[in-house]
């Protein structure tokens, strides 16, 4: 329920903000923060680091893009309606096999697994041209119709983002909690444990991916409609470090850290822009996180709660005495 | 042995015939023949590093026998997988406890319901209200931790992890329980606690116990078998084992007595 106190406002938020504020501080950082939380929740559940989030967001993108209206002539077009769960459950496929492959990969040889993996497909997207139009990608990618205009209008938009990015850690809440969930996490504390208990570790481990490829992908759809374009780029190096650095600057032990931290991060893109040019974003964003990593090694989220709870702890008192 | 053995009601709960384990060139485990009727309590003593615990592992299947087989009620299991011998209703306990500190009691227990019961397959229904539920709630009557049922298995004392091992091991109708030092750590007032838990069990249930602690030991098991260097030393009755010459040796006159 308390996360109704911050929905009702965010969606009275179109009534006062301009349309900038909406689509390039709001709406990316709603879709940067579920395609995040995918990693959040990753991290958080199973303990394990994945670079490759964004290329599961990607394969989500590119299906849109080849199964949908495009103005690059690749592709087939499909209606909306088989589309959609298309590409999550080609996400979702994506996301179990690289669970699969890495079953057995803890920490740094997890990392370097799902990296391996991005990295291969930046390159074989930028490579083949009859999937993903190679280097140049898809363009003229449009979401569906709405009215006048389509869904990937500033207000629509950011109406959907804030419903998926809702529904998403609605969805992470509820899978924690289902038996699944329970053994996603038991494979994380002992997972020799959980197999003398007669459950194998595999299934957790690939459902969690998989699932994440659910989040993930449905962050892929919405960047793909909003950036209307999908190519390499937008499953290279930056972004996948960009979605790790936003996982970490909200603290990857808060799944919904990941759309505190995409704040941070959208924020400071664009208004560093301003004050300093875009080479230097780089500077800021390191040191930036590096004063997180000093003085919240759980992220901004924990630095947050902490403070509410020592707020509420100090106003407590106050009553008592 | 002829196949029709194996469900001869008159077979012991285990049996073992010179299994071993060994680690290179060294056995942690070495011929050790044995066997337990049901509903029998033992205990099993020995020295650090005697290969009680090795012993437990080859039998649940953490470690693949070097040597010997073992029957499960009158069954070969020898080469059977871990899940296979849960089925078969062997349960155990470690002796460092290992256990999903993330999740709370309950989901811990519920877990341990699901898994024995059916594996994976029991993970799959997304069904909220849920009889597993009720079963891991009355696993943790039994084992006396009802009023931990919602704190995180991390912020557990070491005496309710011990009893949340044991509240693991009775799910789903154990026939043979391992348990592997449950006294191990305990403070001197828990400890009956403890003794009182193992005594409460089912008559049925055939219970094997490791313990340092000879008055749990003692007070819970009608028979005693000593390991030593990997090796059978000693069998019978409390009595008897005591007034061996080899055990007293170990026990009273040895370095390594506890
Ligand atoms: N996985 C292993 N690899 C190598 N050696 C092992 C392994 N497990 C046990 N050992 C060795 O086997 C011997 C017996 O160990 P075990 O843990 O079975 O003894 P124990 O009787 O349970 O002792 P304790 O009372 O200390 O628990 C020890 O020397 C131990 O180092
Ligand atoms: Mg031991």
């Amino acid at each position: 329920m308390k996360y109704l106190l911050i929905l009702i406002p965010m969606a009275l938020l179109p009534l006062v903000l301009n349309d900038f504020w909406l689509s390039q501080v709001l709406t990316r950082a709603l879709i940067m923060g579920t395609i995040a939380l995918s990693l959040s929740f990753l991290a958080t559940y199973l303990g394990v680091v994945s670079f490759a989030q964004v290329t599961l967001a990607g394969v989500a993108g590119y299906a849109i893009a080849y199964f949908g209206p495009n103005t690059v002539g690749v592709g087939v077009p499909l209606p909306l309606i088989v589309t959609i769960p298309l590409a999550l459950i080609l996400a979702m496929a994506a996301g179990a096999m690289m669970g699969y492959i890495a079953r057995r990969s803890r920490g740094i040889y997890a990392i370097m697994i799902t990296l391996a993996i991005g990295v291969a497909f930046f390159y074989f997207t930028r490579q083949n041209y009859v999937l993903f139009n190679g280097f140049t990608g898809f363009s003229g990618v449009i979401a569906p119709a709405l009215g006048e205009g389509n869904w990937g209008d500033p207000k629509p938009l950011y109406f959907l983002s804030l419903i998926v990015a809702a529904i998403c850690v609605g969805l992470v809440q509820g899978f924690v909690r289902s038996p699944l969930g329970l053994a996603v996490q038991a494979v994380r504390d002992a997972p020799g444990r959980l197999l003398a208990l007669g459950i194998p570790t595999t299934l957790p481990i690939v459902a969690a991916f998989a699932f994440s490829g659910l989040i993930a992908g449905s962050g892929g759809i919405l960047n793909v409609w909003f950036q209307e374009r999908v190519s390499s780029f937008s499953v290279g190096f930056g972004p996948i470090i960009d979605i790790l650095i936003i996982s970490v600057i909200g603290g990857l032990r808060h799944p919904t850290g990941a759309f505190v931290g995409a704040i941070v991060y959208v924020v400071l893109d664009i208004f560093a822009i301003d004050l300093i040019d875009r080479d230097r974003f780089n500077l800021l964003i390191g040191i930036v996180l590096l004063l997180i990593i000093v003085a919240a090694p759980n992220g901004l989220t924990q630095l947050i709660t902490d403070g509410a709870k020592k707020l509420r702890g100090g106003a407590a008192k106050s009553r008592t005495t | 042995m002829p196949l029709s053995d194996a469900h001869n009601t008159t077979a012991n709960a285990l049996e073992t015939q010179g299994i071993g384990k060994r680690f290179g060139g060294f056995w942690a485990v070495k011929d050790v023949t044995f066997s337990v009727k049901p509903g029998e309590r033992r205990a099993i003593l020995g020295p650090n590093g005697a290969g009680k615990t090795s012993l437990f592992n080859i039998l649940t299947g953490d470690y693949k026998a070097s040597a010997g087989s073992i029957r499960l009620f009158g069954e070969d299991v020898t080469k059977q997988s871990i899940p296979k011998r849960i089925n078969r209703g062997l349960r155990r306990t470690y002796q460092h406890a290992y256990l999903f500190d993330g999740l709370s009691v309950r989901d811990t227990l519920f877990l341990a319901v699901a898994g024995i019961r059916g594996g994976w397959r029991q993970v799959l229904p997304v069904r909220l209200s849920d009889p597993r539920r009720a079963e891991a709630e009355r696993l943790a009557e039994v084992a006396g931790i009802t009023q931990f049922l919602d704190r995180m298995v991390s912020d557990l004392s070491h005496g309710q992890r011990r009893q949340l091992e044991i509240g693991i091991a009775l799910a789903e109708d154990p026939k043979v329980l391992l348990l592997d030092e449950p006294a191990a750590g305990l403070s001197p007032a828990e400890r009956p606690q403890l003794s009182k838990l193992l005594l409460s069990l089912p008559k049925e249930v055939t219970v094997i116990l490791i313990e340092h602690d000879m008055d749990i030991a003692f007070q819970t098991s009608e028979s005693v078998t000593v390991l030593f260097n990997g090796e059978l030393m000693a069998e019978g009755t409390p009595d008897e084992v005591m007034a061996d010459k080899d055990v007293h040796q170990i026990y009273v006159g040895g370095a390594h007595g506890h």
